[in-house]
């Protein structure tokens, strides 16, 4: 089953994500964003993947995303 | 001392008897406390005596009783201190915060009312604030004529505001100091605006989207960042901490909605949930016209971070609602979040603080509410005058 994750890359790659994401091509994630200023890369992998992705070299953490939903527009609270 | 008056008034102040600080070897030592007195004092003079403190009051003028001290000399090994016997006052105790009551008039929120924007001179001017939500309606008349840069980061091509959300936190943040219609409800009204639609139409979106519009936020130099969205989890995301940080590292600060999972008069408190729980980010809490806490504002979360760091108005908020409608009053720490945001940006022009600096401020400035840290934080977020 894919999932679709964010991927935190380390302070020490932070400057270069280049190498970085091409490790991770490698390694099978579909590269969606590559996020310069804030050292983010989003995408999408098998969830067979996670592990091995997450022990990448300049990679922080692996994440899978988080959905967010604000009520209806007429809800009482927002 | 330079003025007699200061003297005078000291005077006034003051019994006309003496308190007596006995030494710690007398203190509880009833026969030479008596017999000191005695010989100073003279065994007829009024005295008070408090044994376990080591302490009397005699009715004996302070300065005639230091020159008995000085002649007799015998029971001087007693006594420490000879002082003036002082009249004291209650401290006057002003009206709590709580009685503190605002609403909306014809001219401000009770928003603004409450946070002092309704007194202050600083406008935002020249400092980028971006909103992160559901988009801003271009077409509003209340934003004729402004700075606005908008982007879209999810399926929609544009960030026009199909929803209204974001119209509305828009408004409070950075709408107009003076709308052709209605109340000013807005802050920061000269701030260039930066709306980043990361949530569509129907309210919904990804990690993808938010970090895409945070990562456009931070490369337009935004000062301020404002995102009145959460979910309901309590553990700290890597990726948010780790984002916030970095935010802060480049001039930008994020200020995030605490959420709404509260329901106090259930006695449920809720909890700060993501993103607002990472350390890097602050934590936005809600309060009502009275001053009191929302029902549905979350409390702080034990995780590292979790706590909330400020509170802004959040009940019967009114702002601008996308055409035709025009305007709405809605509720939520999502309304709170852009009173945070907006006045970060009034503090950032009027001081020049950036990131951790505004933080800073925010939090300095704020005025303590007699509510729990852990439902409002530093208090109610203030404007600069």
């Amino acid at each position: 089953m894919r999932r679709q994750v964010t991927v935190t890359v380390a302070d020490s790659h932070a400057g270069d994500l280049a190498d970085v994401v091409a490790r991770l091509a490698l390694a099978g994630l579909e590269v969606e964003q590559v996020l310069t200023a804030v050292g983010v890369i989003t995408g999408s992998v098998e969830e067979s993947q996670l592990a091995e992705i997450a022990a990448l070299p300049g990679v922080a953490a692996v994440e899978e995303q988080t959905r967010f939903q604000l009520p209806p527009p007429d809800a009482e609270v927002q | 001392m330079e003025s007699g008056e200061q003297d005078s008034q000291q005077e006034a102040q003051t019994t006309g008897r003496s308190v007596v600080v006995f030494a710690d070897d007398a203190r509880g030592d009833t026969a030479a406390i008596t017999a000191a007195l005695r010989s100073l004092a003279g065994a007829e003079t009024d005295t008070i005596s408090f044994r376990n403190l080591g302490v009397a009051v005699v009715a004996v003028d302070p300065a005639a009783l230091t020159a008995a001290i000085a002649t007799d000399g015998a029971p001087s090994g007693s006594i420490r201190a000879v002082e003036p016997e002082r009249i004291m006052h209650a401290i006057a105790v002003e009206e709590p915060a709580a009685a503190a009551r605002f609403a909306d008039d014809d001219a401000f929120t009770w928003g603004l009312r409450a946070t002092g924007v309704d007194a202050t001179s600083a406008t935002g001017c020249a400092i980028r604030v971006a909103i992160l939500d559901t988009g801003l309606d271009a077409e509003h008349p209340d934003f004729a004529g402004r700075a606005i840069t908008a982007r879209s980061f999810v399926s929609r091509p544009t960030a026009d505001d199909g929803q209204g959300h974001g119209t509305h936190c828009t408004g409070t943040a950075c709408g107009p100091a003076d709308p052709p219609q209605g109340r000013r409800y807005a802050i920061a009204s000269q701030a260039e605006i930066f709306a980043g639609k990361v949530l569509d139409d129907s309210g919904a979106g990804t990690d993808a989207s938010i970090l895409a519009g945070i990562d456009w936020a931070i490369t337009n130099g935004c000062h301020v960042i404002s995102m009145s969205l959460g979910a309901n989890v309590r553990t700290v995301s890597a990726v948010y901490e780790t984002v916030g940080r970095r935010a802060l590292a480049a001039g930008t600060l994020i200020v995030a909605a605490a959420g709404n999972n509260a329901r106090r008069a259930d006695g449920v408190l809720g909890f700060v949930g993501m993103p607002a729980n990472s350390p890097s980010i602050m934590a936005v809490g809600a309060v009502d016209a009275d001053l009191a806490v929302a029902d549905f504002s979350a409390a702080s979360n034990p995780v590292e971070g979790g706590r909330i760091d400020i509170a802004g108005p959040g009940v019967d908020v009114y702002s601008a609602w996308p055409l035709p409608r025009r305007t709405n009053t809605i509720s939520g720490t999502s309304m709170a979040t852009p009173h945070v945001a907006g006045i970060a940006a009034l503090l950032s022009q009027q001081t020049g603080a950036r990131a951790q600096a505004l933080w800073d401020a925010l939090v300095e400035g704020a005025q303590a509410l007699d509510l729990p840290a852990s439902d409002v934080g530093a208090g109610l977020v203030r404007a600069p005058d």
